[in-house]
């Protein structure tokens, strides 16, 4: 699905990525870890070029394709690809809108004008991240009264509305407490069937309870990546052991 | 895994160029451009200040030139070197009044009464009597040669009108009404020997002077009643160099020529440096800004020795020693006052402040301080009190930011050794943030400096530099600034015209200091960035 | 040290630093409450002195005509042993009426009737020019903090925006003269030929100046405070979080429907409070209208005009410049002090309510907007 082949990357004139290569394979979960600053949140923004945003940043070799496209290619208009590669973000950020306005606002900007469309939609994706239940009753009301898990499962429920294929977590969790937690690591499992998810995570356990497979890095370095399973049992490099368990630092 | 078609249908997504172009440019590129756009309506606007400033003023050195050769050409100068000495001599005859009005003080002080007074003092009428006689031989030849120039002159001019209403005429098409005007050509020559033949008179006045005064000088040296008075003796001695000098005039006007051409320099150093700025007169106008220039820094001054102290002060109790609830009422206050329009702290000057003012001046026990009473109700002084009261919120909002700004940790530091709150303040606070209140105070100075309307309505606006001479009371004298000129004169002058381009020459000046002030404060506080981090 | 029983070492010794501090920290006391204490006096005095000619003792307990009236000379004389002080139309009315006798009347331009032209013309200065500057000021805003990415050229853009804010007002008025009043643009049917002139095929662009007008004081005016407005803006847009936009840009929005949709809405309420301090300034500034928009005395109001294109094309009264005009033009004395200080404490009064109602809603936002 996602292939990343050699990539360097810098801000200015500092390297934050050092040749990295990965695979990220279709309709399963894979997580990111590693210690602070080490490049994880600056690779996922690759993957959907929100680092485009920031000033100074360019790629210095290598490339990302996904399904085969170059993404950093002239072609690739970026707006289409952040429609097909959705982005949750660390610290949960509803629009002050709202719980309706929040998930539409996706397909209004792709022109869906369509009341009961609409509707539908919000409906569909708000099943999806296990929200529906919680806020079908004030649907109109601000996203702002919603509590920090249920606002970070609306954003997962606004980037599933506009139906991406991959979806980009930059620690969905950091900020919820372990019930909130748990409800979207359950959210993950089911959302997994239908999307493609990159998850970066501090915390070892929500990498081996939720992923499929598990990339470390150190440094800026991909040290190692493989199945979760085999990442938390037998890794490969003496590193990777440190680092999970916490003998690190 | 995925089905083919899915794959196809994603990277085609990919690529699509599903949004609209125009030119190439997406509506988002449109509107990044237009944003754009107006963002350089600032350096726009800055450089069509400069632009429309120079379109307008630029003409003014070439009048200027013009003037100044006119005045040349036209014997006016000639005239006015002749003249010169008889000034002078005026300020002589001024000063030997002064002495009389004090000897008559004194006499009366002494008991006697007017009349035995006027008596005592005969012997020193006579003398001042001669003395002011002496000149009057010259004071005919001057004025009998203004008369010529100033004639001069006005051919001058209409001629020099005729020829640009011809030269308009030609420019309309219509030649034949051009070639009808007759244009009369000054010949400045002839003129001229009218004025420099009057030179011979002029040396025999000049030496009847020199004799008349030295023999009055004579008299009063030898007399009883000039003993033992200073200031009756600096005249005398300042007659005697004045006698001196006398010939050095002739010289000079040996030397004139009317046709030495005048560099077009003299037209730039007669506005940068003129002591004048005379105009509508009916001999010659002068364009000197220094006069303006002075009385805008002088009031400047003023209002910063008065805002500064206290604009720190406040910024300074305000960030360290208020409490809460005195902070969250005082500084909104503070700030409030820079809402106040300056036409109505000027008019706060007219009605108010400046009877108040002088009404305090001439309290008895406030005599002592110099220059008290004051003579005139709006002064540099009166203006430089409410100019003030506009900086003080600018310079104290800006150094309270200053001064919060210092990281917490320098004082804490500062705290933890034990010094307490007023030594903190003096070795840490104040060193830390000091570049950002010399630029607050820089930026105090650009807004009093450009400031019109409270000068304009409270300086008194008289076209005069002070008198330093006279100490701290030149404070008190009525001064005219830059800005006030602008405004008071922009109304009524002819478009195009010498005057009207001064203006802008003045506008000019004002614009480049304010830059330069600017730029100043932003060097300062750049400095201070790169000392702290 | 001090022997006493319940001394320790951490008593406050009187000791000379701490003597020195109190000092000090006392003379900034009294500085800024002297600072504080000449506001008041000046306000003070000009609401006392204002409010004789504003409130009556009678019904409506408000001076009526000195709000809806027109300026007009105030006529002072004795008749029929009484003392009459007279507006103009009351003056040649009252003559008229005591069939036309011989009076010794001392008069004074502009001390009787009211200023209604002036806070008009004041209104419409403040309209026009604060919406142009905010038009350009957020616009300008929008870029420098949405879509600008530093480097030399927006360098140079804050540089400009910095230098204008210093630029003295006096010189907006010049630059305002010689651009708007005399150089700007006008369409006309025919090329002027004492100007020139550019020929757009169906019309001619004339510039020949848009004269002492409305337009010509709103541009002026305008580019005055758009740093004002540009800062404002700046501020506000910074405030909404950031979150707002990557949010958005995430979900395939382009920059500018992440901004119309996500950043103005919520930018706006705090740039239009900021900006009302641009809106005092504008009410308060003379300078820059003197030779560009404002009138010494106009009989008609903006809105009698013959054609509606006239009403961007004329000069208007306002309140600061007829404050100029009555405390530099006409004596000092009892009957004209009631125009000078009436007309100051309306004004006055004006532009403070435009600057607490700024500060008011500032601190509201700073409560209701917390996200
Ligand atoms: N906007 C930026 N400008 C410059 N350098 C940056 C920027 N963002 C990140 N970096 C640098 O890039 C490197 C990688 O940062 P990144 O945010 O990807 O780390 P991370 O692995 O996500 O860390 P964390 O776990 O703390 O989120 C760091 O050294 C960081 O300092
Ligand atoms: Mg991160």
């Amino acid at each position: 699905m996602i292939e990343v082949e050699h990539l360097d990357f810098f801000y200015g004139k500092a390297q934050a990525l050092h040749g990295v290569s990965l695979k990220v394979q279709a309709k399963q979960v894979t997580a990111f870890i590693g210690p602070s600053g080490c490049g994880k949140s600056t690779l996922l923004r690759c993957f959907n070029r929100m680092n485009d945003l920031i000033e100074g940043t360019r790629i210095g070799g290598g490339s990302i394709r996904i399904q085969g496209v170059d993404i950093y290619d002239p072609s690739v208009d970026v707006i289409a690809l952040r429609r097909q590669v959705g982005m949750v973000f660390q610290k949960s950020n509803p629009f002050p809108k709202s719980i309706y306005q929040n998930i539409s606002y996706g397909l209004e900007l792709q022109g869906v004008r369509d009341k009961s469309r609409l509707d539908a939609v919000v409906e569909k994706s708000l099943r999806g991240a296990a929200l529906w239940d919680e806020v079908k009753d004030r649907l109109h009301t601000s996203a702002l009264g919603l509590s920090g898990g249920q606002q970070q499962r609306l954003c997962i429920a606004r980037a599933i509305a506009v139906e991406p294929a991959v979806i980009l977590m930059d620690e969905p969790c950091s900020a919820l407490d372990p019930i909130a937690t748990s409800k979207v690591e359950e959210l993950i499992q089911v959302l997994k069937k239908d999307f493609t998810i990159v998850i970066v995570t501090h915390s070892m356990q929500q990498a081996g309870r939720c992923s499929d497979r598990t990339a470390f890095f150190y440094l800026g370095k991909l040290i190692e990546m493989d199945a979760t399973q085999k990442i938390f049992t037998k890794p490969a490099h003496q590193q990777t052991e440190d680092y999970i368990t916490g003998r690190f630092g | 895994m995925q089905s083919g078609e899915q794959n196809q249908a994603l990277s085609s997504a990919l690529k699509g160029k599903t949004r609209l172009r125009v030119f190439g440019l997406t509506f988002d590129d449109v509107m990044r451009y237009f944003f754009g756009g107006n963002a350089t309506v600032a350096v726009v606007v800055l450089a069509l200040i400069l632009i429309f400033l120079l379109k307008e003023g630029a003409g003014f050195f070439g009048q200027n030139h013009t003037n100044i050769r006119v005045y040349r050409k036209a014997g006016l100068e000639y005239v006015d070197i002749m003249r010169a000495p008889l000034e002078e001599f005026s300020s002589l005859t001024r000063s030997l009044n002064d002495v009389r009005l004090k000897r008559f003080r004194t006499l009366l002080a002494q008991g006697k009464d007017v009349a035995a007074a006027n008596e005592a003092l005969t012997p020193f009428d006579d003398f001042a009597n001669a003395f002011g006689a002496a000149a009057s031989e010259a004071r005919g030849v001057v004025s009998d040669t203004t008369e010529v120039a100033s004639a001069v002159k006005t051919r001058a001019q209409v001629s020099a009108d005729r020829e640009e209403e011809k030269a308009m005429l030609l420019h309309s098409g219509k030649a034949a009404e051009a070639a009808a005007l007759k244009v009369d050509e000054v010949n400045y020559e002839a003129e001229i020997k009218m004025i420099t033949g009057t030179a011979p008179v002029w040396k025999a006045a000049s030496l009847e002077m020199q004799e008349k005064l030295g023999a009055a000088l004579v008299v009063a040296r030898a007399a009883d009643w000039s003993k033992g008075d200073k200031d009756l003796a600096k005249v005398l001695e300042k007659t005697e160099r004045f006698i001196s000098d006398l010939p050095k005039g002739e010289s000079r006007m040996a030397a004139w020529r009317w046709d030495e051409p005048v560099p077009f320099s003299r037209a730039v150093t007669a506005f940068l440096f003129g002591r004048e700025w005379l105009t509508a007169s009916f001999w010659q106008d002068w364009y000197g800004i220094l006069p303006l220039l002075v009385g805008s820094l002088v009031v400047s001054l003023i209002a910063m020795v008065i805002a500064v102290p206290f604009a720190i002060a406040a910024a300074i109790y305000i960030s360290e020693v208020a409490t809460p609830g005195e902070k969250a009422v005082i500084k909104p206050y503070i700030e409030f006052i820079s809402a106040i329009p300056s036409v109505v702290l000027g008019f706060f000057g007219v009605a108010v402040l400046g009877t108040a003012l002088r009404s305090l001046s001439q309290v008895e026990w406030l005599h002592w301080i110099p220059g008290f009473p004051m003579t005139e109700r709006l002064n540099a002084l009166t203006a430089g009190c409410l100019l003030a009261f506009t900086s003080i919120p600018t310079i104290f909002s800006l150094a309270e930011d200053a001064l919060s700004n210092v990281p917490k940790h320098f004082k804490e530091a500062s705290f933890a050794l034990g010094a307490t709150r007023f030594q903190t303040l003096v070795r840490v606070l104040i060193p830390a943030s000091l570049s950002g209140i010399i630029s607050a105070v820089l930026l105090g100075f650009g807004r009093v400096i450009g400031e019109t309307m409270v000068v304009l309505l409270c300086a008194g606006n008289r076209i005069a530099i002070p008198d330093f001479t006279e100490g701290l009371s030149a404070l008190y004298q009525p001064v005219h600034t830059m800005t006030g000129i602008i405004a008071q004169e922009m109304g009524e002058v002819a478009q195009g015209s010498i005057h009207y381009r001064a203006l802008f020459m003045v506008g000019i000046i004002l614009f480049t200091v304010s830059l330069l002030i600017n730029f100043l404060a932003q060097r300062v506080v750049r400095k201070y960035r790169i000392s702290i981090g | 040290m001090n022997a006493s029983p319940n001394s320790h070492p951490f008593t406050t010794p009187v000791t000379g630093a701490v003597r020195i501090e109190r000092i000090a920290f006392n003379a900034f006391r009294m500085a800024t409450y002297s600072i504080l204490v000449a506001a008041t006096l000046i306000f003070g005095i000009i609401f006392v002195k204002g409010s004789e000619t504003i409130f009556r003792r009678e019904f409506p307990f408000i001076n009526v005509t000195f709000l809806t009236g027109s300026p007009e000379t105030l006529h002072v004389f004795e008749h029929d042993g009484q003392k009459h002080e007279l507006g103009d139309k009351a003056f040649r009315a009252y003559l008229e009426s005591h069939g036309n006798p011989q009076v010794a009347d001392e008069n004074y331009v502009y001390s009787a009737g009211g200023i209604f032209p002036c806070i008009v013309g004041t209104f419409f200065l403040v309209v026009g020019s604060m919406a142009i500057a905010l038009f350009v000021g957020i616009s300008a805003a929008v870029f420098l903090n949405e879509y600008s990415r530093g480097g030399p050229l927006v360098e140079m853009l804050r540089l400009a925006i910095l230098n204008l804010a210093g630029v003295p007002s006096i010189v907006f008025g010049l630059f305002g003269f010689g651009l708007f009043v005399l150089f700007a643009p006008v369409f006309g049917p025919a090329p002027d030929p004492s100007h020139f002139s550019l020929s757009l095929g169906f019309t001619y662009l004339n510039f020949s100046g848009w004269g002492v007008s409305l337009l010509s004081g709103w541009f002026t005016l305008a580019f005055m405070v758009l740093p004002v407005v540009i800062t404002a803006s700046e501020e506000a847009l910074k405030a909404v979080p950031k979150g707002f936009r990557d949010g958005s840009l995430a979900l395939g929005a382009t920059q500018w429907e992440a901004i119309r949709t996500n950043v103005l809405p919520y930018a706006l309420p705090g740039i239009l409070t900021s900006s009302i301090l641009g809106i005092a300034r504008v009410a308060g500034e003379t300078a820059p209208i003197m030779f560009t928009a404002a009138y010494v005395v106009r009989d008609r109001l903006p809105w009698q005009v013959e054609h509606a294109s006239e009403v961007l094309f004329q000069g208007v009264m306002a309140l600061p410049y007829h404050i100029y005009v009555v405390s530099s033009k006409i004596p000092q004395n009892v009957y004209t002090e009631r125009v000078q200080f009436g007309t100051a404490f309306v004004f006055l009064f004006l532009v403070l309510c435009i600057a607490l109602s700024s500060v008011i809603l500032r601190s509201r936002m700073r409560a209701r907007y917390r996200w």
